[in-house]
């Protein structure tokens, strides 16, 4: 049952959000810490208590006034630093949770929308300076929309020496069939498929490319280029037939497909049938894009949204030695409960118990830098872009992350 | 809109995306070759979204298989539909891929000669507009039709293998006369649903020889799904120490009595909560505003569930099972036990897979995880699992049914004496 006195020993959560309503990445993580969430076999609750909340665009204010009122360990407060100092001179809370996702922000000339994570990411670090502590930092999806600004969080977070854990629920949610890269493998080519529109659901596939590809021999060495297509250039890349011909291994494209549990028939009067490229409509495939990825080492990678042909987000991977390529379905569950977030909050909880973040950061620094290139590329009319910023380069943790409990 | 129609014939025509099942080597045998096997589908009736569809389409068109899309090197000869709705789609196959519909089931089996010209049988008894009896079972002719697949294989002194979808049948009785047989006349017979063979989260199976104490079983749907879901338990527990030995007495409580079961030991809770963590569907509250809920302790079950029950069975060798039908309160199927010695409990959710949105995905890939299991039995000849499964789940279903209709007592089920072990490797999708 809800507290309403703090109990000794648990750690004190803050959560800043720019909205908080149903179905926003806000209400989903905040949730599982107040109610909890099955995890393994049994109801888990956090031990761990969020007790202030921060909203920058509260609208009508409706669901954070009701969780509060089933929680009265939570409060509400008008500002981050007030949030983090409990209305306070210094901070007063043992981790922070920084949802900068959905919510009415400007966007860029290239797109962008101009979500405040790094402005918020400067008050955090502000009030950590004035008070002389620090405490662990989660912040929701790619860093900042801005390369330089996303750069320069890592970097922060490593002089002041606090955990800062960061990016999407992918890389942890259940995958069916239940497999990883192995590591040290040597990997050719990769793709995913997945459903997406630019710089809100392209992180995701990213990010499920890059959770993968970091555990291939000598581990992240970062990336030297990054082409956007779109539209009708897809189509010539799907006849290419190989990466070297401007496309990808078909056998990569005919694996994800395969593996989505959601593939929409192109055949009237089949629930199940592999698309026969003329057979799809239009209304499945919408306007396709793609990012072609080069890696320093020589990996390739391509990342194909196809609106609504699929449902869900897949994997394959062609591993040097291997006939077939290995695959998987990056498993995200229904909209409901939107349980996916349940792994990585089981994750969070332990960086906030431990001090501790479960893999680099630069995973998703690398995903960020990712993004805003593919972004870039796609602005500047599908042009390919050299990279040199993003020679990141990390060790991924030996285990595997993603939820097999 | 950038990409036209056109574009993507252009395409489809250069054959750069014809796809890995390009239809044209159909039924075309390769110099040189094996013979590819012939199947006769025996179905109440073939229309969308029909298991018969889920199920028959994919030995036409074939089906995703270890991340590749496989097409079984075997073809639908001949089809047999009890009922021709609006929507049947038998015609249309007939038509597009050669096949023959015909008008009996024997027609089918023969290939319109005298003697069995198939070399399987597959037999889908879901679907189309039957009665039901007092018990509320859809009484679906699985045996009509089975007897005459036995007919034809007696005129012509030889069986085929068999896979009856589901249960055997609606009455125990019927269901181990077929079982008996398959058995006599030395065919192999495999029958059962898509739960036991789908997808699992997390991705395991009972410890084979484990010794269960207790198992617990959420069921939701119409009184087939609950029946299929059976099927779910008994391929989990069928794994325990000793193998199965048979059920020695059932009883259905419902209404607030099964609450209070759960109060008084006769079920157990934390088995119910082991259960619903692996759920992720969950409604009530979560539908009104997507909260995680705790529903073993929020108090709310009673509440949303209008119409529970339990369905509690007694091992002859002392495990205690039960199946609780929660409609109201989740949307999917998942499993609890207790192993002696253990202090983790074991659960899982058999993957029923879904949309975004929470519908069922058409796509029923749950379907793919069956027709393999279909295809090792057409393929190898024997079944991959025994079919004992299928008619000790589909009997203790019955007698549930029949403690419901006689006042919810416990009835002592002697004939349920059915005994097997189960195969020592997992029979459920993992790759």
């Amino acid at each position: 049952m809800p507290q309403a006195q703090p109990r000794t020993g648990r750690p004190k959560i803050a959560a800043l959000a720019t909205v908080c309503y149903q179905h926003s990445h806000a209400q989903h993580i905040l949730d599982r810490f107040l109610w909890g969430y099955g995890w393994g076999p049994r109801h888990h609750v956090p031990p761990m208590d969020l007790v202030s909340l921060y909203v920058d665009q509260p609208g009508d204010g409706a669901f954070s006034r009701e969780r509060a009122a089933e929680f009265p360990l939570l409060k509400e407060y008008p500002s981050v630093r007030e949030a983090l100092t409990l209305g306070g001179d210094k901070l007063a809370v043992d981790g922070v949770l920084l949802i900068g996702e959905h919510g009415r922000y400007p966007f860029n000339q290239k797109g962008q929308k101009l979500y405040p994570r790094y402005e918020w990411f400067q008050e955090i670090v502000s009030v950590y300076r004035d008070s002389g502590r620090t405490a662990p930092v989660f912040n929701d999806k790619h860093l900042s929309w801005n390369w330089e600004w996303a750069r320069e969080m890592v970097d922060t977070a490593r002089e002041m020496d606090f955990a800062l854990m960061a990016g999407s629920s992918l890389p942890w949610v259940p995958r069916v069939p239940a497999v990883d890269l192995p590591l040290g493998a040597e990997v050719e080519e990769v793709m995913c498929v997945g459903e997406g529109r630019f710089d809100h659901i392209d992180f995701h596939s990213l990010e499920t490319i890059q959770c993968m590809v970091e555990r291939r021999r000598g581990g992240e060495t970062g990336v030297v280029s990054v082409k956007a297509i779109r539209g009708k250039a897809i189509l010539d890349a799907m006849n290419a037939g190989s990466w070297d011909a401007g496309g990808w291994d078909p056998q990569l494209f005919e694996a994800c497909l395969c593996r989505s549990l959601t593939l929409a028939s192109a055949r009237e009067g089949f629930s199940h049938i592999y698309p026969e490229v003329e057979e799809i409509p239009e209304s499945l495939t919408g306007v396709p894009f793609a990012y072609r990825i080069e890696y320093a080492d020589g990996l390739k990678a391509t990342v194909l949204h196809l609106a609504l042909l699929v449902g869900d987000t897949t994997f394959a991977a062609r591993l040097k030695g291997r006939r077939d390529p290995l695959s998987t379905l990056i498993y995200t569950q229904p909209r409901t409960l939107c349980n996916f977030f349940s792994a990585q909050v089981n994750a969070i909880e332990k960086v906030f118990l431990t001090g501790k973040a479960p893999h680099p950061v630069e995973r998703t620094l690398l995903t960020t830098g990712l993004t805003a290139a593919g972004v870039e590329s796609l602005w500047r009319g599908q042009k390919r872009i050299e990279t040199p910023h993003l020679d990141v380069r990390y060790q991924p943790p030996p285990q595997s992350l993603f939820r097999r409990t | 809109m950038e990409f036209t129609r056109r574009d993507f014939i252009k395409l489809t025509c250069s054959g750069a995306l014809a796809g890995p099942h390009a239809l044209s080597g159909r039924l075309a045998a390769q110099p040189g070759a094996p013979e590819r096997k012939k199947i006769a589908i025996v179905s109440t009736v073939w229309r969308p979204l029909s298991r018969a569809q889920h199920i028959g389409d994919r030995f036409i068109v074939g089906y995703p298989r270890d991340g590749k899309w496989h097409r079984p090197a075997m073809d639908v000869t001949s089809i047999f539909v009890d009922q021709k709705p609006q929507d049947d789609l038998s015609s249309k196959r007939a038509e597009e891929f050669g096949i023959r519909v015909y008008p009996t089931v024997a027609g089918a089996l023969c290939c319109g000669g005298d003697e069995l010209a198939v070399d399987a049988v597959v037999v889908i008894g879901d679907g189309g507009d039957y009665p039901r009896n007092e018990k509320g079972q859809v009484l679906y002719p699985r045996y009509e039709f089975f007897q005459q697949v036995l007919d034809v294989f007696e005129k012509s002194g030889r069986g085929v293998p068999v896979f009856n979808e589901s249960h055997l049948s609606h009455s125990f009785e019927k269901a181990s006369t077929m079982v008996a047989a398959s058995k006599r006349l030395g065919f192999p017979l495999l029958a059962g649903s898509s739960l036991p063979v789908t997808y699992r989260l997390p991705s395991s199976d009972m410890p084979l020889g484990c010794p269960i104490e207790e198992a617990l079983m959420v069921a939701v749907g119409d009184t087939g799904a609950v029946g299929d879901a059976f099927e779910a338990l008994q391929c989990m527990v069928e794994r325990r120490k000793g193998g199965e030995t048979g059920v020695k007495a059932v009883q259905l409580i419902e209404g607030d009595e099964v609450w209070k079961a759960g109060d008084e030991g006769r079920w157990s809770w934390a088995l119910l909560e082991a259960a619903l963590a692996r759920s992720d569907i969950l409604y009530g509250l979560s539908s009104v505003d997507s909260r995680t809920q705790d529903l073993v302790r929020n108090g709310e079950l009673p509440r949303v569930v209008k119409d529970p029950a339990a369905y509690l069975i007694e091992y002859t060798d002392g495990l205690r099972g039960v199946l609780l039908r929660l409609n109201g309160a989740v949307g999917d199927y998942t499993f609890a036990a207790r192993v002696k010695g253990q202090s983790e409990l074991e659960s899982v959710q058999f993957l029923v897979p879904r949309t975004f949105s929470g519908a069922l995905s058409p796509s029923r890939a749950d379907f793919a995880c069956l027709a393999r299991k279909i295809e090792e039995m057409i393929e190898t000849g024997r079944a991959p699992y025994p079919v004992e499964r299928a008619l000790i789940a589909g009997g203790i279903f019955e007698r549930c049914l029949d403690s419901g209709v006689q006042g919810h007592k416990r009835l002592e089920t002697p004939e349920l004496a059915v005994r097997y072990r189960a195969p020592a490797e997992p029979q459920f999708c993992r790759t």
